[in-house]
């Protein structure tokens, strides 16, 4: 216990140097900035910043990331409050209540509740975070191939299953191709080379940053430069700063909602967005004045943000304890931690244990600068709003090109990445989920290899896959995941249930 | 863009005209994913056993594409069935004229351009001059010709022009010299 607050001193000294806070600065503003304009998301911020970073030192490269990272994710909020389109995917809840607030001339209550409720929702994430985490990753030193592959399977659909909620299929659909896009190149358990049809880039498979560059950069680049409509700016003279008992008065719902956006973040793939929907929808079901949800209600507001802002630290509870990307984010940052030699998973806790407090206190540096640039820098941030995105998707395509060239310096990714774009756009227009597919793709070799290795150490006998304790417990939740996405076992169970409750007296 | 006027709601109306479509679209979606599947399938199924190393037949290379290409033409025939069922009236109609929109335009536009920057220009040209052209073409195009409303054409050409030179310098400069990265 104390163990794990010394540490967290020593990862909060270990970035209080001029040069860090530095860069705690440029990148939390960045994060803000690329958030807040429509078209860029976080995903994509974080993507094309690897290749900026990757000449850093490990640990600032980290910060620069993850500050990006939580920026990006509050900074969508103002263009939903002002603009009433969210800056990025996590933000769409906010609009709900952020935009008729702004309507009402407190577009100014709503930036300040926003970026409270922002920062309320990382703390309540940060302390799970430092809680939770040692105690899976002790935990996860006890899973073998068995339980990695089942891991590794249930990741995959269950962020199928809830990023595509009204058409689970589609989410399946999206994690299949994903987990078969990681088929191709060399596998790990024999040597053997699958699906490169002689091209010898593709030897060692796709990598992850042109395709996340492709399918959060160039998809979006073509879906914002689709539209023919341009949204405007409704903005007001009120006051930023909240007062103490706007923010005290709906604690409630901001404890939940954090503990919500938390658990969001833990179920791999799932990000900020599920986070904020499933925070709001939590809060309207109790609140006292969910007639006002959608209306311009403060509550709705702030468990729109604190739900989106707290995946962001329970999104690193299973990228760094077991590899297992919590949000497409999360995903990316994996990436970048294996291109600078840190490998998350079990065994991190066990080589290089004052890793995870430093993410912990970068996540507190990004909270605070996010209240500081929040609060104060509101109308630099409206003129960042007013770029036309006819300039602007010129430039980040062109950022797009050198992000997914710069990391191996081959014109292969740049082929790579478009190909990954223009199909992305197609798929996200026929409402398939992104995030499935690229939890694919990260994960479609650990469940390779796990399964397989698996069946060799016990000479094919499948049976440990659903004896072993976990193992069974995590087979049968698949199983159930599965049956229900089923409509018609979906419908059963649910009418099996409304009549017991309807029996019971009220 | 249809400009009929309707006695339901138009926002109704265009809900159930993007459902149709969408249908539609599933159909052909599912075919191709099938056709995928299968032809993963094949590829996994003639994969080598490495039978002379001794390997299990369990854990041969092609086990885990084959079963999820099994998976991905479950998931297509699923899909493909669905829309099959449902009815979509007038929804291949639909398919087709969401093909040939305004929207789908500026989106081919955008990949035209694109892929003329990036598989033609990039290699040919210098990196700086190659961004330049691209960043001046792609504000002219979507803001003089396909703008809603169009934007007068003098004005943006500077504009342009100005944009296209500060992000080729400021691309090169800062990615070269700042850090250190390397250009196609």
């Amino acid at each position: 216990m104390f163990d794990g607050l010394f540490m967290l001193g020593d990862g909060i000294a270990h970035f209080l140097t001029p040069i860090s806070l530095f860069n705690i600065a440029w990148a939390t503003l960045l994060g803000i900035v690329i958030g807040a304009l429509p078209g860029l998301t976080a995903t994509m911020g974080v993507a094309l910043l690897v290749t900026l970073t990757y000449r850093m030192e490990p640990d600032q490269a980290i910060l620069c990331l993850m500050c990006l990272y939580a920026g990006a994710i509050y900074g969508g909020s103002r263009t939903a409050i002002l603009l009433a389109i969210p800056g990025t995917p996590a933000s769409a809840a906010t609009t709900l209540d952020g935009h008729p607030l702004a309507m009402r001339g407190q577009a100014g209550l709503a930036m300040g509740l926003a970026t409270s409720a922002s920062t309320m929702g990382t703390i309540v994430g940060i302390v799970c975070l430092a809680l939770v985490a040692p105690l899976l990753s002790e935990a996860a030193l006890q899973f073998g191939s068995y339980e990695f592959f089942w891991l590794a399977l249930f990741g995959v659909l269950i962020s199928g299953q809830l990023t595509a909620l009204d058409d689970p299929l589609k989410g399946y659909i999206a994690g299949i191709l994903g987990l078969l896009v990681a088929m191709v190149g060399m596998e790990t358990l024999h040597a053997h080379v699958r699906f490169t049809f002689g091209i010898t880039a593709l030897s060692g498979g796709v990598d992850l940053i042109p395709a996340m560059v492709g399918a959060f950069g160039f998809a979006e680049i073509l879906a914002v430069m689709k539209r023919t409509v341009e949204a405007r700016v409704v903005t007001s003279a009120d006051r930023v700063v909240p007062r103490i008992g706007e923010v005290a008065r709906y604690w409630k719902t901001s404890i939940r909602s954090g503990l919500i956006g938390t658990f969001v973040g833990i179920i791999p793939g799932v990000g900020e967005d599920v986070g904020a929907w499933a925070s709001y929808a939590a809060a309207k079901r109790v609140s006292k004045e969910a007639d006002q949800f959608g209306k311009g209600s403060q509550e709705g507001l702030i468990a729109a943000e604190t739900g989106n802002s707290a995946v962001v630290p329970g999104a690193m509870i299973p990228t760094l304890t077991l590899a297992l990307p919590g949000s497409a984010a999360a995903a990316v940052l994996i990436a970048a931690m294996f291109i600078h030699n840190i490998r998350p998973g079990p065994l991190l806790m066990v080589e290089n244990p004052e890793f995870l407090y430093q993410i912990v206190a970068i996540l507190l540096f990004s909270t605070l600068a996010i209240l500081v640039f929040g609060l104060s820098l509101t109308r630099p941030l409206l003129k960042v709003l007013a770029v036309p995105r006819e300039r602007l998707m010129a430039v980040v395509y062109v950022l797009c090109v050198v992000g997914s060239f710069a990391i191996t310096q081959r014109m292969f990714d740049v082929y790579v990445m478009i190909a990954f774009g223009i199909i992305g756009f197609i798929l996200r227009e026929m409402k398939y989920p992104m995030a499935p597919l690229v939890l694919g793709i990260i994960l479609g070799d650990l469940l390779d290899l796990n399964l397989r290795r698996g069946l060799q150490l016990t000479n094919g006998d499948p049976s440990p896959f659903f004896t072993r304790p976990i193992s069974a417990v995590i087979c049968i939740v698949i199983v159930f995941t599965i049956l229900m996405s089923i409509p018609a076992v979906n419908k059963r169970v649910r009418s099996l249930f409304s009549r017991g409750s309807t029996a019971s007296p009220p | 863009m249809s400009d009929d006027s309707l006695s339901t709601s138009p926002s109704e109306e265009a809900e159930a005209a993007a459902a149709s479509r969408m249908i539609r679209a599933d159909l052909v979606m599912a075919v191709v994913l099938i056709i995928l599947g299968a032809a993963i399938l094949y590829g996994s199924w003639t994969m080598p056993r490495l039978e002379l190393r001794r390997v299990h037949p369990l854990t041969v290379p092609g086990l885990v594409p084959g079963m999820l290409s099994f998976a991905l033409i479950i998931c297509g025939a699923i899909l493909g069935g669905r829309s099959v069922r449902r009815p979509a009236p007038g929804g291949w109609h639909l398919l087709g004229a969401a093909l040939l929109s305004q929207q789908a335009m500026r989106a081919g536009t955008v990949m035209v351009l694109a892929l003329i920057y990036s598989l033609i220009l990039v290699g040919t040209l210098p990196f700086w001059l190659a961004t330049g052209l691209f960043v001046f073409s792609f504000v002219v195009v979507f803001e003089a010709w396909l703008g809603v409303p169009r934007k007068p054409l003098v004005p943006t050409l500077a504009w342009a022009f100005g944009l296209a030179v500060v992000t080729a310098a400021a691309v090169t400069l800062v990615f070269e010299r700042a850090f250190l990265v390397r250009l196609p």
